[in-house]
């Protein structure tokens, strides 16, 4: 398919592409601008593109109605640690199911991937009790436990099974012969290979951790405690009423950094992404 | 099946829970935590209890309180999750609307003996009428911290703006009914701006309707709440006269439309009065008056939230102590200043003007005290959860401008007569 | 296999099989305790739970048997739950592969400044799943951007999310924008792997585009289409967040999607025991879509490697 287009197609493919885009930058453009707009002047009617006029109180109020600052760090470093735990865990289960032979492999690979098949909601009351017996509610260790060892995981696991499966096996055959040791073989010949895939898996893993939402209402209460989505929906006055603006302004802090990050980074990301196996 | 046993059974399941069991012995003179679980994360109200608990910690020194902020959205599952897991805080704030759920299951521990032993609680001063709803056999089961009536706040800029009458006008004139009140917001609807809004309702939480239908007479079931009365006249007059205003005139802002008294978008807003600290201090010019009589004549309408302790703790005990001490006269007074209080003696325009320095004298008479001593709450009824879900998804059908109103409250009853049977 | 068999000596007991299982098993250790206890012991408790009415603020809890499954042939809601649940996955699995497969198509021409159209088509994957529903819902009201947009061009919008006929629509819609640019990438890279040859090849035998995109291109990426079809319909059966935000479940029951239903069953109605069964019930369509599709894969994938 990668033919020279003709010049006329080039301007039909671009016209054709921005048309597509709005509904995909729109919302985002319209967050942005309108978390420094006074409440009253968000629901204008048509929307403004730009504000007329601009508060940026709303930033600073983010910060004094709540514990913003540590919010973001609570998600932040639960996301690095869910994320390289992740790596850990599902690079070597994967690698175990892909490339080692042992008894019940295949009906011990089923069984993890259960995990792919059970919605959080569906389990997150008997989690509770677990994690209450354990005294780690209202503790951030649900929130790092279930991720790296429990169903989530499992895609990550799904994906490196399926890179080491595609991996030649010849550079393995070769170290074996020297007498090396599999987790020898695994941590110098293989993971250097899985980079791309491990780039994919920690990009998913990354964006499930900062996006999770139920399990944070769930097992944290104090508002220091709190992770970022849990804190969006929590600007609102004493009586529900939400405070849109601020809940913008919030909102686009969330979003901007990892919007900045993947702009950065997004040849990596998207390479890292086409290389998860997935391809077949 | 006692908490105990239940805790067993699920242990013999999954061993893992076995501490749980464990936990269950008291610390008698040991530190004592009580945390109690509300939905205002206002930074005004933690300081206000913070210095009420600190009060209780100087006579029990042993004892420390934590105050802990549920999403006021999610407060009620929130609250049952903790509880389903084992972990129910020491003492809860409720809604009204769930206040049957709480009341009639075993999970609030008994008050009224408590309280009437604790020396200076005067227990007669707590009105009957604000304890109706949280009292079962003659025990309070939780205790009204807030009665908070509905009134109406008006944007007298507005009104004037668009040529029509304010509700003080209408007041002195002898007109204030919702003929009059709808034909206001008309006014300032067809200038440009918004007309009357009632606010929480966002076509969802029907129940803050009750404000307005009780002017016909209406009500969503009968007293003992076994009998919907949604497709009765008054209701069907009442949804009528709503739908017209929503649909025809344009007075009431329709379903999805954002709209914000308190920004200046809006002509009134019928809320509860203690939004008033929601008013904008360099706003517009605004008043605070009675809700507006309906055909079936002048009333009024109260929201209330109340504080329960959770039975069968290891501190029940202690957080009883608390909740007396919290909600004595003293106390009671501090927090007039946010939440309207249950006391008859407190129920007067000098301690009220004290503490609400935002209304005038004549608003706190008018439409506080008088709101609370003849108002009515709005009906709850165990299962409330279920049957509000069920009543939401049948009115939407009459969210359309050309939706059949008898037929659609038809159907309401339809769906909620098997649950009211229960 | 081929080690030399000393007959002498005793069998040494670390063969190299043995080495390999113990590796093996010690390797996959921690993902498969993590899955007995984060869901197969939770899993075992909620099958426990829906053979029981428990009522969590009278604090009762007694043993009904299969009381809640008889209830879950008898319930009315179900039937419309199951069909928007169905509508939402069907409508989101469909809109979300075609989109996904006709952007990979369009980024794969060769064409200047193509990589800031693929970081801007991706975008909304990045933003936090709250705040792009939350954005949304305030664009979809009566008042809202959608409509101020349309107006701009002369036409009067609907009530997005407050109608029967277009609540499901926005809900799948706004949830295919966040997500499409995943199987986007995904599909992006599938085309880049198909080898150059065939479409030459093709082009020597007079195929057009179109018959070169259903000959060649769709054949070769179909084990990434199967893939990803598994992964969406699995996610789309788990949407939650969304529901909860845009539409509640309504109007009427209309957005009520199987999730969200067991979510007010069991916490917000406190019937933990019925929420239990629906739960039960989800783990076993799940589970028989997904093997369903493992089975298509015989038919309709092209090849695997």
């Amino acid at each position: 398919m990668k033919t020279e287009l003709s010049p006329r197609a080039k301007v039909a493919l671009y016209g054709l592409m921005c048309v597509l885009l709005i509904p995909f930058v729109f919302p985002t453009w319209w967050m942005i601008t309108s978390s420094v707009k006074p409440i009253s002047d968000i629901f204008a009617f048509p929307p403004d593109l730009w504000p007329r006029r601009f508060d940026w109180l709303t930033y600073q109020r983010v910060f004094e109605l709540q514990p913003f600052g540590r919010q973001y760090w609570n998600s932040a470093y639960i996301a690095a640690i869910v994320t390289v735990g992740t790596m850990v865990v599902s690079s070597m289960a994967g690698y175990a199911f892909a490339r080692i032979k042992f008894p019940f492999s295949n009906a011990l690979f089923m069984v993890v991937l259960l995990g792919l098949l059970i919605p959080s909601e569906v389990t997150i009351v008997p989690l509770f009790q677990m994690f209450l017996g354990w005294n780690m509610i209202n503790t951030h260790w649900p929130l790092i436990l279930v991720p790296i060892f429990g169903a989530p995981s499992v895609f990550a696991t799904f994906v490196m099974r399926q890179f080491f499966i595609s991996l030649p096996g010849e550079l393995e055959e070769a170290a074996r012969v020297d007498g090396l040791g599999r987790f020898k073989i695994f941590w110098t010949i293989a993971l250097p290979l899985a980079k791309p895939a491990l780039g994919a898996v920690a990009i998913f893993t990354f964006l499930h951790s900062w996006n999770l939402y139920l399990e944070p209402i769930v097992f944290l209460s104090s508002t220091h405690m709190f992770t970022l989505p849990q804190a969006l929906t929590q600007f609102t006055d004493a009586y529900g009423g939400a405070m849109w603006n601020i809940q913008l302004a919030a909102a686009t802090m969330t979003a901007i950094p990892v919007l900045l990050v993947f702009i950065v980074a997004q040849k990596q990301f998207v390479e890292g992404l086409a290389h998860t196996g997935l391809k077949g | 099946m006692s908490k105990f046993a239940y805790l067993k059974n699920t242990a013999a399941l999954a061993a893992i829970l076995l501490p749980l069991a464990a936990s269950g012995t008291a610390w008698a003179q040991d530190a004592v935590n009580l945390r109690m679980t509300i939905w205002s994360a206002n930074e005004a109200h933690l300081a206000l209890f913070n210095e009420i608990a600190a009060g209780f910690t100087e006579t029990h020194p042993n004892v420390s309180v934590t105050f802990e902020p549920l999403p006021f959205e999610n407060y009620t599952t929130t609250l049952t999750t903790q509880i389903a897991g084992g972990n129910a805080p020491d003492l809860a704030w409720i809604f009204e609307t769930s206040a049957a759920d709480f009341v009639t299951s075993n999970a609030l521990a008994p008050l009224t003996d408590a309280f009437g032993a604790t020396d200076g609680y005067e227990l007669d001063d707590v009105t009957e009428s604000a304890t109706a709803l949280w009292t079962r056999e003659g025990q309070l089961y939780a205790y009204p911290f807030s009665t908070s009536p509905f009134a109406v706040f008006s944007n007298n800029d507005l009104i004037t703006a668009a040529g029509a009458r304010t509700p003080a006008e209408l007041i002195e004139a002898g007109e204030w009914n919702w003929d009059n009140a709808l034909a206001t917001a008309k006014a300032v609807a067809d200038a440009g701006n918004e007309g009357l809004v009632i606010r929480d309702f966002n076509y969802q939480t029907w129940q803050n309707l009750t404000s307005f239908w009780r002017g016909w007479g209406a009500d969503s079931w009968s007293a003992d709440g076994k009998t919907c009365t949604f497709a009765d006249q008054p209701m069907i007059d009442a949804m009528t006269a709503f739908h017209n205003a929503v649909f025809v005139d344009g007075s009431i802002p329709g379903p999805g439309e954002n709209v914000d008294f308190f920004a200046g978008d809006a002509a009134m807003t019928v809320t509860q009065i203690s939004r008033a600290s929601l008013l904008p201090q360099d706003g517009f010019d605004w008043d605070l008056v009675p809700l507006p009589e309906g055909p079936a004549g002048s009333y009024s309408v109260v929201g209330q939230a109340g504080v329960g302790v959770f039975a069968n703790r290891p501190n029940t005990e202690t957080a009883v102590e608390f909740l007396a001490y919290m909600t004595n006269p003293e106390n009671s007074q501090k927090l007039a200043q946010f939440f309207p209080p249950a006391r008859a003696s407190l129920l007067n325009t000098e301690t009220l003007s004290a503490t609400n320095p935002l209304l005038t004298p004549e608003q706190i008479e008018t439409v506080v005290v008088n709101g609370i001593t003849n108002g009515q709450v709005i009906a709850g009824r165990t299962n409330f959860a279920q049957i509000q879900q069920s009543v939401r998804a049948a009115l939407d059908a009459l969210w359309v401008a050309d939706a059949d109103v008898p037929a659609v409250l038809g159907n309401v009853c339809t769906s909620i007569n098997p649950l009211l049977m229960r | 296999m081929s080690q030399p068999i000393d007959t002498k000596r005793k069998p040494a007991f670390w063969t190299m099989h043995r080495r390999d299982a113990a590796a093996g098993y010690l390797f996959i250790a921690p993902q498969l305790l993590g899955i007995i206890t984060f869901v197969l012991i939770p899993l075992g408790l909620v099958f426990y739970y829906s053979l029981h009415e428990w009522n969590v603020l009278a604090n009762t809890f007694t043993f009904v048997g299969d009381a809640n499954y008889q209830l879950l042939l008898r319930d009315p809601n179900l039937p419309q739950v199951l069909w928007a649940s169905a509508v939402f996955s069907a409508g989101l699995v469909v809109l979300n592969m075609s989109l996904a497969l006709l952007l990979a198509v369009l980024l794969d021409q060769k064409l200047k400044g193509i990589v800031v159209f693929r970081t801007l088509f991706f975008s909304p994957v990045v933003v936090s799943l709250v705040a792009w529903t939350i954005v949304w819902s305030f664009l979809l009201q009566a008042n809202g951007g959608i409509n101020g947009m349309l107006a701009m061009i002369g036409i009067e919008g609907p009530n997005w999310l407050r109608l029967p006929s277009t609540a499901m629509v926005s809900v799948v819609v706004v949830q295919v924008l966040k997500n499409v640019g995943l199987n986007m990438i995904l599909f992006l890279a599938a085309l880049q792997g198909v080898p150059k040859e065939l479409y030459e090849a093709a082009r020597v035998d007079g195929a057009g585009r179109f018959k070169q995109f259903r000959r060649i291109t769709l054949p070769m990426i179909s084990p990434t289409i199967l893939l990803t079809s598994i992964i969406t319909i699995v996610g789309s059966l788990q949407v939650f967040a969304q529901i909860a935000i845009l539409t509640k479940g309504g109007p009427g029951v209309s957005t009520t999607v199987l999730v969200y239903y067991l979510y007010q069953q069991a916490f917000q109605f406190n019937f933990f025991g019925y929420g239990s069964t629906l739960s039960i019930l989800l783990f076993l369509i799940v589970a028989v879509l997904t093997f369903i599709q493992w089975q298509m894969r015989k038919r309709i994938v092209f090849y695997e490697n």
